[in-house]
């Protein structure tokens, strides 16, 4: 009988992520729920080490896959190492972030599995379901919700009869849990088969990253640049975000051009956040950078194109040059404090 | 309407056809109604399209609608020879999975890479890539045949001229039913797929949506700050 819910960890530098901390405490309150237990599927290449630390976040068990052919991410040695640990251990539910490995491993898995897996939710949650057609019920399954169309309309997806149940989960939503000494767990090792064939079909060349230093997460206000910037707006910003006391964000047009660095990017494929105020500055609001502040409480934007989408999730707008409206806006501010 | 998304992987194959050779197919599952906007994926250098239609198709989650892809793909394989490259979108504008493209690489047993910037080079079987991560980018080398999903904007799709627009006239979509290509019919639509829709609700915009097109920007300024002192968040204190 399968009773856990496996949560698979990715790894940064020797630590595990913070989405994947995240989840692993969301899984936590949904083992509760559903009478589960909770653990980790940890894979890589000396990675043991931090099996305990996943304990102390709340994991009762890690499984843990480690292995000198898994030293580099690569996704077809790794979707037969997760394969192998879910073949074991049979796991109810299977958790992923929804990050740019999560979004190709967990259906690669999926696949391989032959289950179904709901991608990029933005809410998991444990309840009953009775099929309209058999009448059939289903007990504590996995609620997998998600917006759809375009973000305007939410689903509710359940996998009933397949197992695991699957599922992306966007990263930013949940609180890291506390760390916790005392905790204790059990740390399983196994070993894996891969082909011989899946090492040899993808090698990986080279691998650039820059390390993320500024922390968005915890910022109240973020006043963030794009494209309509340049340089010489993001001085601009700086100065707005010096009178709020907030922290400069970006969008990928706007890092890919050298203006600012990678940390500063939010969206898909950088930071999720949900300060307070967020002020989007000369940004067009594509869903990959809408993803990253959706959430944010009010969302003020600065754009010369009424027609701009960033409006359309606005609370607040002005139409305007930004080069004209940010330096009015920071002196009208500097005259109230 | 074609997926903007797919869009780029259209560019893509057209770019890497010019350049190497061979024939670019496009493969829609669909219903029959979709063949119109398929003839603008032929105006941009496509050279042939296949639009699988089937009311058994109708329900298909994702694996079952990528089995139902990898089964077309290599109906294709069977009729013009080995299918070097299989190109996705990154995700498509209606669901926004982006699982098609790992999962038909699955059904086909080859290797996938989603999130491609750029297809840097194709040589003795192998294509050399450079693919997003999280904070940069990883260059890797693939195996061909292999499923890539393309996220680059630098594949910036073509404007068909007027002479593609008539071109693709002149071309063929060949629509396919699930019994043509010998899919297996309990692997696809609602039987075939194991998730199901329990339940979907409109989610009311929260957003106040109050913009300000006040040519005087000060007097747009001084209502924001009013708004914002209303809404109990006065900026700046
Ligand atoms: C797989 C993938 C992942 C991605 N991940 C991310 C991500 O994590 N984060 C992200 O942000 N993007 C991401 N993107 C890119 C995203 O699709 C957009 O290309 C990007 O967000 C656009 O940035 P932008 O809004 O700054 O630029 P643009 O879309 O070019 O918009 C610039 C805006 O500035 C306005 N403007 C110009 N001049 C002025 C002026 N003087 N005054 C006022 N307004 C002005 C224009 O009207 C326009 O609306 C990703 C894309 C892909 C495919
Ligand atoms: N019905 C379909 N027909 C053809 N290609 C599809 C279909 N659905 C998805 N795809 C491809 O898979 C990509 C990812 O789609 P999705 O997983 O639905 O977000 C899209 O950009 C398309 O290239």
């Amino acid at each position: 009988m399968s009773n856990k819910i496996l949560v698979y960890i990715e790894t940064l530098e020797g630590l595990p992520a913070e989405h994947s901390l995240e989840l692993l405490g969301k899984a936590g309150d949904l083992a509760k729920k559903a009478g589960l237990d909770v653990g980790a599927i940890l894979v890589g290449y000396e990675v043991k080490s931090i099996a305990q630390e996943l304990i102390y976040r709340g994991a009762s068990e890690v499984h843990v896959v480690d292995d000198p052919r898994l030293g580099s991410y690569n996704l077809l040695p790794y979707t037969s190492a997760v394969v192998d640990v879910i073949k074991k251990t049979e796991p109810e539910i299977v958790l992923f972030s929804a990050t740019v490995i999560g979004r190709e491993l967990a259906p690669r898995v999926a696949a391989r599995l032959k289950t179904g897996i709901t991608a990029d939710c933005t809410d998991v949650d444990i309840g009953d379901w009775v099929d309209p057609g058999t009448g059939r019920k289903y007990e504590k399954i996995l609620y997998q919700i998600r917006p759809t169309f375009g973000g305007e309309i939410m689903a509710a997806i359940v996998t009933p009869q397949r197992r695991p149940q699957m599922a992306t989960v966007r990263p930013g939503l949940f609180p890291i849990p506390p760390r916790d000494e005392s905790r204790t767990g059990k740390v399983v090792e196994w070993s894996v088969n891969i082909p011989e064939s899946e090492q040899s079909l993808v090698e990986v060349i080279e691998v650039k990253r820059e390390k993320r230093k500024v922390d968005l997460k915890s910022a109240r206000v973020i006043v963030s640049g794009g494209r309509g910037c340049g340089a010489k707006g993001f001085e601009l910003l700086r100065e707005l975000a010096s009178v709020l006391n907030g922290e400069i964000g970006a969008s990928r047009a706007a890092v890919d051009a050298g203006w600012i660095p990678y940390d500063h990017q939010i969206g898909l494929t950088g930071q999720t956040v949900k300060p307070d105020v967020y002020i989007a500055v000369g940004i067009s609001g594509a869903v990959q950078h809408v993803v990253g502040m959706k959430d944010s409480k009010i969302v003020i934007a600065i754009n010369k194109d009424p027609e701009a989408p960033i409006f359309r999730i606005a609370d607040y707008g002005i139409v305007g040059d930004l080069f004209v409206v940010v330096p009015k806006l920071t002196e009208r501010l500097k005259k109230k404090s | 309407m074609v997926n903007p998304y797919d869009k780029y992987a259209i560019e893509a194959s057209v770019q890497l056809k010019e350049k190497f050779g061979g024939k670019a197919v496009g493969i829609a599952m669909a219903p029959p109604h979709a063949a119109d906007a398929l003839r603008e994926v032929l105006a941009m250098g496509v050279d042939e399209m296949v639009l699988l239609s089937d009311p058994k198709l109708a329900g298909s989650d994702t694996l079952a609608t990528s089995y139902a892809l990898s089964v077309a793909i290599k109906k294709v394989e069977q009729r013009l020879g080995s299918v070097d490259l299989v190109l996705c979108g990154i995700e498509s504008s209606d669901s926004n999975t982006g699982h098609i493209g790992p999962e038909v690489g699955e059904w086909l047993g080859v290797p996938s890479v989603s999130y491609v910037d750029r297809i840097l080079e194709i040589k003795d079987g192998y294509a050399v890539v450079k693919r997003l991560i999280e904070g940069g980018y990883a260059v890797m080398k693939v195996k061909l045949p292999a499923v890539f999903s393309i996220a680059g904007t630098s594949y910036q799709p073509r404007i068909p001229s007027l002479r593609d627009v008539l071109a693709a006239r002149r071309k063929q979509i060949d629509v396919w039913n699930a019994d043509g290509v010998g899919l297996d019919p309990s692997l696809v639509g609602l039987v075939g797929s194991p998730t199901r829709v329990v339940k979907m609700w409109r989610i009311e915009i929260r957003r106040k949506g109050k913009i300000f097109t006040d040519s005087d920007v000060d007097v747009a300024i001084e209502k924001l700050l009013n708004e914002l002192k209303k809404d109990g968040v006065p900026l700046g204190v």
